[in-house]
């Protein structure tokens, strides 16, 4: 293992030492998280894209390795451009790494796996030609899944979260909170064991945000789905994961893991104990470094007439 | 004070947004009429213009009676009907065929561009040559007009596909051909009935010129027989028709494509 992976971790239980409250809880739950079975392994991923210049090449990720287990909710945060989205896409089959392995239980992941994941990505990928009923038919298609089921799935998705009055609408009638939404149903339609969250809730509001994480925590709680989840928001993370992992800037290494030991679906006064506003503080301490280094990258880019996203 | 300026100010302006918005145009096109049937009837000369009376009163007799007229509507609607026809199903497959890929589009779209381009008329004592002086000619022609528009816009409603919907896609893991039937058509749809609408336009003025140009039956042939024999009365009643003929077809089109993009709102 090389050098910085150590680093990383003893510096991720150096943070979680930092707290007393919680851990009683945690003592339970730890030990459930470490008995579950490895969902996601991510093993040495390091994905280098071609840059602006012939011959130029910029190291998104540098030897991230990761294991996330069945049930778990894990956040990944970063400053922006830290390759987290990247990350995601290359567990999900969507992007192929430059080296390194990832595998969904034995599988080595080698492209999409629709049947074991399931994506929602920050804007809304439902169909504006398809209702929303037949958005969730046509994705049953192209997941190719035989059951014919799929009309009560897919109501039953869209009541656990408040829209089955809006199954036949078009997504051009509804708001952008109210796709999200539908958006999430059908991660839970598609009936897949993992469910890869692109900053979901960034294009929302701060007020639905809160309560579209809030209605998440709960449907979560009810589903035992593994849930990887991208945010730049550092209340979103604290409030929903179970284990939160912090990026550097690029090239993206693991800086550290914070685990939150609170138990799920967990309610909107978990985000005025003072233990929230705790981890919350921890971790603008170990991203602060990162976003003034991606701030000064990004004006040295500049300076130099060469930007990269 | 203020709420009731606020009422006052308000009660009008909703008024005039619904009912008299329609009013207004129909005085208008009165107003218009009128003036031109005074014109017609004081300073006019009858073997150029006539009013909108001597038009009204041509139209039963020296159109809808005239069965040679009538013929000649109906040899025109015919021509129309099958260059539209072949315009569009010409114009979607080569459109889709140019569309598909990168090469396609960057061989092909400068050649449709350029040919969509060139004043075609030039082309029409060529095309009668070619075709004839009877309907072949002018369904040719009416084609030649009504493709273009139909390929420039498939090629473009192909080009403009939101990449979150392919992403999304294929995330869910959809087949080549179910991006295709589920993303890449539905998307292109209302660029495609833009290009539909204009090419409805372009191959009705095809045909038309053609039937100008040489023929020996069609409403050109008898706009030429009406205006060439100072007989501006039927001439103008047949434009009518012809507008109205014009109007219904753009509006069926339009009909059939609210069909198709309900979705839109």
């Amino acid at each position: 293992m090389p050098m910085s992976a150590t680093q990383q971790r003893s510096q991720g239980q150096q943070f979680n030492r930092g707290r007393g409250a919680g851990d009683a809880v945690m003592d339970g739950k730890s030990k459930l998280a470490a008995d579950a079975p490895v969902a996601i392994a991510v093993e040495h991923v390091t994905q280098r894209f071609d840059g602006r210049r012939p011959g130029q090449q910029v190291l998104a990720l540098d030897d991230v390795s990761l294991e996330i287990r069945a049930g778990e909710f894990l956040c990944l945060l970063g400053p922006s451009g830290c390759g987290k989205s990247t990350l995601l896409n290359i567990i999900g089959g969507l992007n192929r790494q430059t080296s390194g392995t990832v595998r969904i239980g034995d599988t080595v992941v080698r492209g999409p796996t629709p049947s074991q994941v399931a994506f929602v990505f920050q804007e809304s990928t439902l169909f504006p030609w398809y209702t929303v009923l037949e958005n969730f038919k046509v994705s049953s298609d192209f997941q190719r899944s035989q059951a014919s089921t799929w009309n009560d799935r897919a109501m039953s998705a869209l009541r656990s979260v408040g829209m089955e009055n809006f199954a036949n609408h078009y997504p051009n009638q509804l708001s952008i909170g109210m796709k999200q939404r539908i958006n999430l149903a059908r991660g839970i339609f598609l009936d897949t064991p993992i469910i890869l969250m692109d900053e979901p809730f960034a294009a929302l509001d701060e007020q639905t945000r809160m309560v579209l994480g809030e209605d998440l925590s709960v449907l979560l709680a009810r589903t035992g789905k593994t849930i990887v989840f991208v945010t730049h928001s550092l209340a979103e993370a604290v409030f929903l994961a179970d284990r939160i992992v912090v990026m550097t800037a690029r090239p993206g290494r693991i800086k550290a893991t914070l685990t939150v030991e609170e138990p799920h679906p967990r309610s909107p006064d978990f985000m005025l104990a003072p233990r929230f506003s705790e981890i919350r503080n921890e971790l603008f301490a170990i991203l602060r470094d990162e976003i003034r280094q991606t701030v000064a990258a990004m004006r040295e880019a500049r300076d130099e007439g060469v930007v990269d996203g | 004070m203020a709420v009731s300026d606020f009422a006052v100010a308000a009660a009008p302006r909703r008024f005039s947004l619904l009912g008299n918005l329609a009013i207004q145009r129909l005085l208008l096109l009165l107003g218009l009429l009128v003036l031109w049937e005074i014109y017609a009837r004081i300073a006019g000369d009858t073997g150029m213009i006539a009013g909108p009376s001597g038009i009204l009163r041509a139209m039963g007799p020296k159109i809808f009676a005239n069965p040679k007229v009538v013929a000649a509507i109906e040899l025109t609607l015919f021509e129309l009907a099958v260059a539209y026809g072949l315009s569009v199903v010409f114009g979607v497959v080569i459109g889709v065929a140019i569309g598909m890929t990168d090469f396609g589009r960057r061989c092909f779209n400068p050649i449709v561009v350029l040919l969509y381009s060139v004043p075609q008329v030039v082309l029409l004592p060529l095309i009668v040559l070619v075709f004839g002086i009877g309907p072949l000619s002018k369904i040719a022609f009416g084609f030649s007009h009504g493709i273009f528009p139909v390929i420039v816009s498939t090629i473009t409603g192909m080009r403009t596909v939101n990449p979150t919907f392919l992403h999304g896609a294929r995330a869910m893991g959809a087949s080549r051909f179910q991006t295709i039937r589920h993303v890449i058509f539905p998307n292109m749809v209302p660029a495609v009935f833009a290009g539909f609408r204009l090419a409805m336009t372009l191959t009705l003025l095809g045909v038309l010129l053609a039937e100008l140009y040489v023929s020996i039956s069609g409403i050109g042939y008898f706009t030429q027989v009406f205006a060439e024999t100072f007989d501006p009365s039927p001439l103008f009643a047949l434009m009518t028709v012809l507008t109205v003929m014009a109007v219904a077809l753009n509006e069926l089109v339009r009909l059939v494509e609210a069909r198709f993009t309900r979705w839109k709102n």
